[in-house]
Formats: structure tokens, C-alpha cells, sequence
């Protein structure tokens, strides 16, 4: 049995392909892309082109995305993304009481996980500033890469806006006062950071597990090792909620075989 | 002396004995439809507003009825009730003490219910005549009790109201009998819920959250285990258990461990998913969720309330969340 696990987000659609109960391939494409070269909408259901994407071995599809991308893929179970998340971060953790903070393009969510069981959340997505368009933006104004700003967390510039579209503003003055890339990024990261912190302390845990396309940050990665006890990155953070939904259909398979 | 408020279940068979009408606070506070406005007029007293809503409630229920008296639980309740109860006698209201020992000894159990029958100018031959009547109440309740867990057909919610009820049986047993009577029926010629529901327990105090049991029937689910409720019933009691046996082997005022056992037998016996633990905003109890998630060997969803009312956005999702995940487990 092939299960293809799906996560649609903003940016970027993630898929996971498990054979059994092993991850054997997995993808990142633009979300662009997606909509554009592999599927066709009918009825307001999403039919994927999976010879085109290069999944067509898949038995079953497990699907995941957010808000207006949660949609129906036809033929796929449509789970939630908090719970994909959090079965992804199982799967790949191996861990069952646990902190999950997930930081993905438009929106954060940190996740209580006790027993392997969701108890608690706090999620964000009313806020640009408290997610990854913020660093692309601020690198973008920087003119440098998303690569290059994510190494730097050392003698962060202060920037105190809470707000993204202020924030850059703040930043053109701190780049007039003439500090340089390296502090400039620190600042930007720090600045994420510290509007995210307050929610995690909430519900924190034992173990963070930092998951999302901000979890290839160091700098974020940094700050949040020298304020929690043991924090785990994933091998493959930014597929967590791809991975969620394959295994989860994998589960639900074991189940049906067992039953 | 007529209409006796009490602030927790105590030997209501005393009061009856004496001819007079139960009426537990807690239930008139929150079925009343004016919580919020009570709160407030007992802040308005001066009461914090850090302190446990029930408190409050309990303390502007019983200033704004017709109460002649209440029974403040000194011992094995709250230690919140001991100030209460002086700020009720500076009011001019009569307060009745009683203590659950916490030795949980016999000798200092038949001190403590003798005095109370001395109070109300009771003989144990009174008692012992409205034991017997209670008694095949008693039973019927716990009947209802298996209609939930054991047949599937009646409530998470309809559990709860009637066992917590036996607390002051609605001041009026007889009464109470042929109500309960009506509803068994009504119960019994139901068809069974699914056998795929989620079956949850519910530990901790009452909840003052009002729409808890139907968000979690709403979720594909159904309480069938009210711990602190079944404890109110005193159904366990055996037809040959003196009143102080009765009140010795009930669980709720002694320490957790007991509690814990009955509690571990129900998840077996009920065969019980998860737990949802109740606590209250500012009560010492929510300490014991640390032992409750060590112990208890299943999911557990602590919930806190604070003000009578409907649950929250925040814990409508997580008990959507929580449920959606043990029924991946289930299926
Ligand atoms: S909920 Fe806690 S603090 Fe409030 S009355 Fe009950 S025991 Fe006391």
C-alpha cells in the first residue's frame, strides 16, 4: 500500500509518498506551479495530475492545507493542518510530549502534544510580522538571500514595531544609521523571534519542536536553544504536515488490517 | 428552621429527618440564569476577584434567597468556604458548621454527624427511616448511571444533572423519585449510541462551563463516567451501611489517591478513551492535574473554567482537536 500525504500551503505544496510505513520520496513544489502544471479544478474539488507530479503510484491520498487551501482533492481524506502537523512531528520526533512550533509562510501555531494527543494550542494568522513572509520581506529590502539572512543572530539592531509594514520602515532608519548586514539580519530574526517567544512560554514543554520552512533558520533555531531545554528540529521541517498526512493514512491503514 | 442552604453535599438525611428543604447553592447558582450577576454583586461586597467564581456564586445565592440557615463545610470542601462562612455570620446569617475528618476516622465521623442531629434535634431512628427511603432512590440513580455507560442511551449531560442533584434531591425526594421515574423511561426507550462514539470521562469539580456535554456529543462523543457527581449520589452505599458508613466511604473530600483508584476503575470498567480533567480558575485542585496526567495512563484534556457561561473559541478547538485524535486512535 502507497499513501501520498499532501500539504498545500501558501507557498508551497509539500508532498510525501510512504510505502508501508517508510517515507520513500517527498517533494517541494511552488504553490504556483501546483495549481498551474498539475491540477485542474472541477467543481470546486481539486483533480491532480499525479502522472505529471510523478505520484501516480499512490493508493490512497491523505490532504492537508490552510484556510482557502484546505480544499477538496478528489478521491483524498481531508484532514486538519494542526493535526497533520502533529503526526508529522510524531512521526519524525519519535517523541509524545512535546511543544510543536510550526512557523510557516503566513501564519505560526505552537501545539501542546501530551501523550501523543493535542491538548492545548495558540495559533497566529492574523499577523505578517509573526511569520516567514516577514524575514522575505526584510530580506528583500536588504537585498540579500533568505540563505544569507538566516546565519546571522549575533548583536542584533533593535526593531520594535510589532507590525511588518512599520517594521520596515524601522529598518531603513537602522540601515541609515549605518549598521551592517550581519546585525541588520540579527535584528530582523531577533524580531520574529521575540513576538513568537510569549506564545510558546504559554505551553511550553520539555521539548520544542521547531517545525515550517523557519525551522532551516539558525539564528531563530539559536534563540530558541538558549531559552528552552531541549529543542528538536526535524530532518525534513518544512514537509512535517506532507509527512503528517501520509502517516496518519498509514495508521489508519494498520488499523483496517488489524481490525 | 426551613430552607437550609448547603454549600457541598453533606448527610442531607439529618436535614430531612428534621422535616426541612435541602437546597444545595451550587445548583440554584448555576441553573438560576443570573451567574454573572451574582458574581458581581458578591464582588461588589468586596469579594476578590481573584478567587473561585463558585465561592462567590455560593455567597450571593444564599444572601439573595429566602435561606434560613446553610451548612458551611469546614473541613474536606474548601478552605475557601471557612472565610465565607464568616462573612455570612458578620451578615447576620446562621451558620451550621460541619467537617468531613480529614483522619477520615469513624470515631471523629460520628462526632461530627451527632452534632449535626443534636443541631437539627434529630434521633437515629429518624435518620434511619429516611435512609430507607433514600435508599431505592439511591438505586435508580444508579441505574441511570448504567443507562449511560452500560446501555449508551442516556446523556453525558442527563448523568451529570441527575447525580449531582442528589446532593439536596431538589429539596424534595418524592418529587425528585417521580421525575427520575419519568425519564428512565424516557431514556430506556431510546436506541443506543454508536458504538464508535468517543467515550470520555469526566473528572474534577461540576463545571461552571454550561455547553460542555454538548460540545462533546456535537464532536462525535459522550461523557459517560461524572466522577465527583457519581461520588454525590452515594449510590455504592450498601442498605446495611449506618450513615456513617456512608459518609466514611465517600471519596470526594479526602485526599486524591482514593479518588485515583475509583477513577482508574471506571476507565477500565467504561471503557473510557480519555479524560477530560475540569479544574476551576484560582482553585487549589488544579494542582492536582499534575497527578491526575502522571497517573491516569490515557489522554488527558485539563479544562479551566472561571465565569458561568458557554465554553470559548479556544476550548471548543481544543476539545475538537483533542476528540479528532483519539478517534484516530479508536477507529
Ligand atoms: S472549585 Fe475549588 S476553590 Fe472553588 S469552591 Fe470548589 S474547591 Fe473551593
Amino acid at each position: 500500500m502507497k499513501i501520498l500525504g499532501i500539504d498545500i500551503g501558501s507557498r508551497a505544496v509539500k508532498l510525501a509518498l510512504f510505502e508501508g510505513d517508510t517515507l520513500k520520496k517527498s517533494d517541494i513544489i511552488s504553490t504556483m506551479q501546483f495549481y498551474r502544471d498539475y491540477s485542474t479544478t472541477v467543481d470546486g474539488s481539486i483533480r491532480l495530475d499525479l502522472k505529471a507530479i510523478g505520484y501516480h503510484h499512490a493508493d490512497k491520498i491523505v490532504s492537508t492545507g490552510y484556510g482557502r487551501n484546505n480544499l477538496q482533492v478528489e478521491n483524498a481524506l481531508i484532514i486538519n493542518e494542526l493535526k497533520a502537523h502533529v503526526y508529522g512531528a510524531l512521526y519524525q520526533t519519535e517523541l509524545k510530549n512535546f511543544t510543536l512550533l510550526d512557523i510557516g509562510g503566513q501564519d505560526f501555531k505552537v501545539v501542546k502534544v501530551e501523550n501523543g494527543i493535542i491538548t492545548d494550542m495558540l495559533l497566529n494568522d492574523k499577523c505578517a510580522a509573526s511569520s516567514g513572509r516577514y524575514l522575505e520581506n526584510m530580506a528583500a529590502l536588504l537585498e540579500i538571500s533568505m540563505e544569507e539572512l538566516k546565519g546571522h543572530f549575533e548583536n542584533p539592531v533593535a526593531l520594535n514595531t510589532t507590525c511588518a509594514v512599520f517594521g520596515e520602515s524601522e529598518l531603513i532608519g537602522q540601515i541609515a544609521l549605518g549598521h551592517k548586514i550581519p546585525e541588520l539580519s540579527a535584528g530582523i530574526n531577533y524580531s520574529l523571534y521575540k513576538r513568537i517567544k510569549p506564545h510558546i512560554l504559554k505551553l511550553k514543554s520539555k521539548n520544542i519542536v521547531l517545525t515550517g520552512g523557519v525551522a532551516q533558520n539558525n539564528a531563530i533555531i539559536h534563540y530558541l536553544k538558549e531559552d528552552f531545554h531541549e529543542v528538536v528540529v526535524p530532518e525534513l521541517p518544512q514537509l512535517n504536515g506532507a509527512i503528517g498526512c501520509g502517516y496518519l493514512g498509514v495508521l489508519k491503514e494498520r488499523k483496517r488490517s488489524n481490525a | 428552621m426551613k430552607k437550609v442552604g448547603l454549600t457541598t453535599t453533606i448527610p442531607v438525611e439529618v436535614l430531612l429527618a428534621a422535616g426541612c428543604t435541602p437546597i444545595d447553592l451550587n445548583n440554584i447558582f448555576v441553573t438560576g440564569g443570573k451567574g454573572l450577576e451574582l458574581i458581581e454583586s458578591a464582588e461588589l461586597d468586596g469579594f476578590p476577584r481573584n478567587l473561585c467564581a463558585w465561592i462567590k456564586g455560593l455567597y450571593a445565592t444564599a444572601m439573595t434567597n429566602e435561606i434560613d440557615a446553610v451548612i458551611g463545610v469546614t473541613e474536606g470542601d474548601c478552605s475557601n468556604t471557612k472565610s465565607l462562612i464568616e462573612v455570612w455570620q458578620s451578615k447576620g446569617m446562621r451558620v451550621i458548621p460541619f467537617g468531613f475528618p480529614q483522619s477520615r476516622q469513624r470515631e471523629a465521623m460520628v462526632k461530627e454527624i451527632d452534632h449535626l442531629m443534636k443541631t437539627f434535634e434529630v434521633s437515629m431512628q429518624q435518620v434511619n427511616k429516611v435512609m430507607e427511603k433514600l435508599y431505592p432512590i439511591r438505586q435508580r440513580i444508579k441505574y441511570l448511571d448504567e443507562l449511560t455507560w452500560r446501555h449508551n442511551k442516556a446523556s453525558g449531560f442527563e448523568n451529570h444533572l441527575w447525580q449531582v442533584s442528589c446532593s439536596d434531591f431538589n429539596g424534595d425526594p418524592a418529587t425528585f423519585l417521580k421525575d427520575l421515574e419519568v425519564q428512565i423511561s424516557e431514556i430506556e426507550a431510546r436506541s443506543p449510541f454508536s458504538d464508535y462514539e468517543v467515550r470520555l470521562g469526566y473528572i474534577g469539580v461540576p463545571p461552571i462551563i454550561e455547553d460542555i456535554y454538548a460540545l462533546v456529543e456535537a464532536n462525535g462523543g459522550r461523557i459517560v463516567f461524572n466522577e465527583v457527581q457519581r461520588a454525590f449520589t452515594m449510590a455504592e452505599a450498601s442498605v446495611h451501611d449506618s450513615i456513617y458508613d456512608i459518609y466514611l466511604s465517600y471519596t470526594y473530600p479526602y485526599d486524591l489517591k482514593a479518588r485515583l483508584v475509583d477513577i482508574k476503575k471506571a476507565i477500565a470498567e467504561r471503557r473510557l478513551d480519555g479524560i477530560i480533567h475540569y479544574t476551576q480558575s484560582f482553585c487549589h485542585r488544579g494542582i492536582e492535574d499534575i497527578l491526575v496526567k502522571q497517573q491516569l495512563g490515557i489522554p488527558v484534556l485539563t479544562i479551566e473554567g472561571d465565569l458561568p457561561g458557554k465554553a470559548d473559541a479556544r476550548t471548543k478547538l481544543r476539545l475538537e482537536s483533542f476528540m479528532d485524535m483519539l478517534r484516530d486512535l479508536k477507529e
